[in-house]
């Protein structure tokens, strides 16, 4: 135990002192050159390690998993374009695709307008009860996935007709008179895929009514006052006067939760593992490169969807670079 | 098998692939010193550590006899580590795996047993079909040291008794009692499919047994192998059976629909609900009588019965699936062949059958009275009266179809999301090519 202590403390000091003697060498070495070239080479003498550790470690990757796509499932010969066009020809894909369109669709939205009602209302409490009502609803987020899916088994739990119903569900509803339900393998219109969207937002909540809190704290009081004193109304603030100030908080949380849903994996895996119809291109990654030890179909997966997430990431850079602009 | 372990177990298999196709080490050499004494031997493991301490009871006397020290390790994971240590050339002399696919992947480096013990006696000792897991290309290569089955249907003993219900011994005569115990106004079966991320696994050995007893023992192994394919009327006709006893309206509690959403843990726990039971019959393997209530656990030979599932004609073939660990020689020396001989001996689990762990011995000679606990003589009684010896399909077969179409198709079908015939079929197309 010492001596891991000791080795960890030593492997950490190495490595500072390392990429401490490489900079000091790259800057001497910048320093011989004659003044004007100095100036010139020094910033990408500083620039080169990072951006080598990024080559070897991100862009390497992302291209070898490009050429993976086109390979077969051990990866030993090219396939062309088979991996794409057996997986998009696929009924049980094209249902994978569809259940994440559904997430895509659904939890940014829901997470946008639940977290800004929960600011806008918080906003209203006397400090004691909003930082307690925030520190409630922010918890979720303290919860690793799989931890939260332990605590959503137990509400969406069944038990057959007859026995005691421990889900927290299934008791409020035999209560009421109903019959035990299976909740998570119910298909009919994807209301399974929709309880397991519930639980998402149960944890993004938190997050995105955080950013936006502090956004609506950031609106300058006299362009309310302004407002009020031209006769606007409560509502006719909220949607002239703050979301237009707030519109760059907004499109941040949105984009990353976008992105975040468009690679869900850890809840729809630890509740249904894709069964019943819930499937998701996550998942579908995930068990084609461990299940079945499909290197291309994984490859082909990781690239369609690094494709898809491009244009929104390029529309939140230019939405960043716009507002620093304005500003 | 509990899910997550044969979950681990296909990863595993698949990762043994992987490394070997990566690199190809040479195998570790022998010893070459002819005299025994005074050397250790070295056995890993992933048994249960009660398991570990009853056998080597009765190990270690006997190896020190001849001066070998014997040093067993419980080891997690071995199916993992071994393929590691093996590339590493760090393996232990003997390791036991769960896996025989991972024995035949690393055969290279195991040392054949043909010539170390006395194979004909040996067959006659196994239950018929043990020696055959672990044999590839006509060579012997591991010995089973502590086996499970499943396919046992248990039952809840009292009301069983009360009732006068008789253990069936053809398919026929299960049905015939599943009807009785309906009209008696009882739920006949107990199901529960649901495993978390592994759902749908239970299934696979329910649909496993019944192949095994309609096929025999040449067409399941000949169905792991996909020389007969899913789409076929054995396998066909295993299904209907299945969708008979479980899907029949009434026959399980919240009929067909519950038992995908059902856990496999619990779902036996309405056999002992009073006054009357909430269902009567749960087929799973012996490990399951760990997850029933406390007070039941209490007591487990008063209150469960069990009867393994019957053969299709009473006095004909009557294989058992089952599974177990597997000792092989992974660094071959005299010491570790002679520590091998001792294993392939019958008496070796007599400790452990009474320290009150789990063992069950792959020996159909060994005394059943030798168990102390009269639940394991039944499951002693079941396994020493087959005719053949099923190694679990589903963790068999490739990883793909094993831990991924078998389980998710099993579960759409139970689910009544897809039909027995589109299911059968699909499995056979995931089926991975080469």
């Amino acid at each position: 135990m010492f001596l891991k202590g000791l080795s960890a403390i030593l492997t950490v000091l190495a490595g500072i002192g390392v990429a401490l003697v490489l900079y000091w060498i790259l800057n001497k070495v910048a320093e011989l050159l004659p003044g004007k070239w100095e100036d010139r080479i020094k910033p990408y003498a500083y620039i080169a390690p990072a951006f080598l550790a990024i080559t070897v470690y991100l862009i390497y990757p992302a291209l070898r998993t490009f050429v993976l796509s086109f390979m077969n499932a051990d990866s030993t010969k090219f396939v062309g374009t088979k991996n794409y066009t057996d997986l998009l020809s696929s009924s049980d894909f094209q249902q994978t695709l569809f259940n994440t369109l559904l997430w895509i669709a659904i939890v940014p939205a829901a997470t946008i307008v639940l977290g800004l009602a929960v600011g806008i209302l918080a906003d209203h409490l006397r400090p004691g009860a909003e930082k307690l009502s925030k520190t409630i609803i922010f918890l979720p987020m303290a919860i690793s996935a799989v931890g939260a899916a332990t605590v959503w088994r137990f509400i969406y739990a069944y038990n057959p007709p007859g026995q005691p119903q421990v889900g927290l569900l299934n008791s409020i509803w035999t209560s009421l008179g109903g019959q035990p339900v299976p909740w998570l393998a119910q298909e009919t219109l994807h209301f399974n895929s929709i309880l397991l969207m519930v639980m998402m937002l149960w944890m993004q909540i938190g997050f995105s009514m955080v950013l936006l809190s502090a956004a609506i704290k950031g609106v300058p009081t006299e362009s309310l006052e302004a407002a009020r004193i031209d006769g606007a109304n409560e509502r006719q603030i909220f949607g002239r006067v703050i979301i237009p100030q707030i519109k760059g908080t907004i499109v941040t949380v949105f984009v990353t939760v976008t992105i975040g849903v468009m690679k869900i994996f850890d809840i729809v895996y630890v509740m249904t593992n894709g069964n019943f119809n819930t499937n998701v291109v996550g998942v579908d990654f995930f068990n084609q490169l461990f299940t079945n030890l499909n290197n291309g179909a994984a490859a082909s997966i990781v690239a369609m969807l690094t494709v898809a997430v491009i244009p929104i990431m390029i529309y939140q850079v230019r939405n960043f670079r716009a507002e620093e602009a304005a500003r | 098998m509990r899910g997550p372990t044969r979950m681990k177990v296909a990863a595993a298999a698949g990762s043994v692939a992987l490394l070997l196709a990566a690199c190809s080490s040479s195998s570790s050499g022998g010893t070459g010193s002819t005299s025994v004494a005074g050397q250790t031997v070295n056995i890993w493991s992933s048994m249960d550590q009660p398991i570990i301490d009853g056998l080597s009871a009765k190990l270690d006397p006997a190896a020190k006899a001849l001066g070998i020290t014997v040093k067993w390790t419980k080891v997690d994971n071995i199916n993992q580590i071994i393929a590691t240590k093996v590339q590493a050339n760090a393996a232990p002399d003997i390791a036991m795996v769960p896996q025989p696919g991972v024995i035949q992947q690393l055969k290279a480096h195991v040392t054949p047993l043909d010539d170390v013990v006395d194979v004909a006696a040996l067959k006659q000792s196994y239950i018929p079909g043990v020696l055959d897991t672990a044999t590839f290309d006509g060579k012997l290569y591991g010995l089973l040291v502590s086996a499970n089955i499943k396919g046992l249907i248990f039952y809840p003993k009292k009301v069983w008794e009360a009732k006068g219900y008789t253990a069936p011994t053809t398919i026929d005569e299960l049905n015939a009692l599943t009807d009785k115990i309906k009209a008696d106004g009882i739920t006949p079966w107990c199901a529960g499919i649901e495993s978390g991320s592994g759902t749908g696994w239970p299934a696979t050995d329910w649909l496993e047994n019944l192949v095994l007893r309609y096929g025999g023992i040449g067409t399941y192994n000949d169905w792991i192998s996909h020389k007969v394919k899913f789409d076929s009327p054995v396998v066909t006709q295993a299904g209907e059976e299945m969708a008979k006893l479980l899907f029949t309206a009434g026959n399980v509690p919240g009929g067909q629909a519950a038992i995908a959403s059902t856990s496999f843990q619990t779902a036996g726990t309405p056999m002992f609900t009073q006054p009357k039971p909430g269902c009567f019959l749960y087929s799973q393997g012996s490990f399951i009588t760990a997850f029933f209530p406390k007070d039941i656990q209490a007591d487990l030979p008063a209150n469960v019965g069990v009867f393994g599932m019957p053969p299709v004609k009473a006095g004909g073939d009557n294989p058992v699936e089952g599974g177990g660990d597997t000792a092989a020689i992974f660094k071959d020396s005299p010491a570790a062949r002679a520590v091998m001989k001792l294993l392939a001996a019958t008496d070796l689990g007599a400790t452990a059958a009474t320290n009150g762990s789990s063992f069950l011995s792959p020996h159909k000679d060994f005394p059943i009275t030798g168990y102390k606990s009269t639940l394991t003589q039944e499951y002693a009684k079941v396994a020493y009266a087959a005719t053949g010896f099923g190694f679990d399909a589903s963790d068999a077969m490739p990883g793909t179809v094993g831990a991924g179409s078998f389980w998710k198709q099993m579960t759409a079908w139970v689910s009544g999301s897809t039909d027995l015939s589109s299911a059968l079929k699909a499995i056979d197309g995931s089926w991975p090519a080469g």
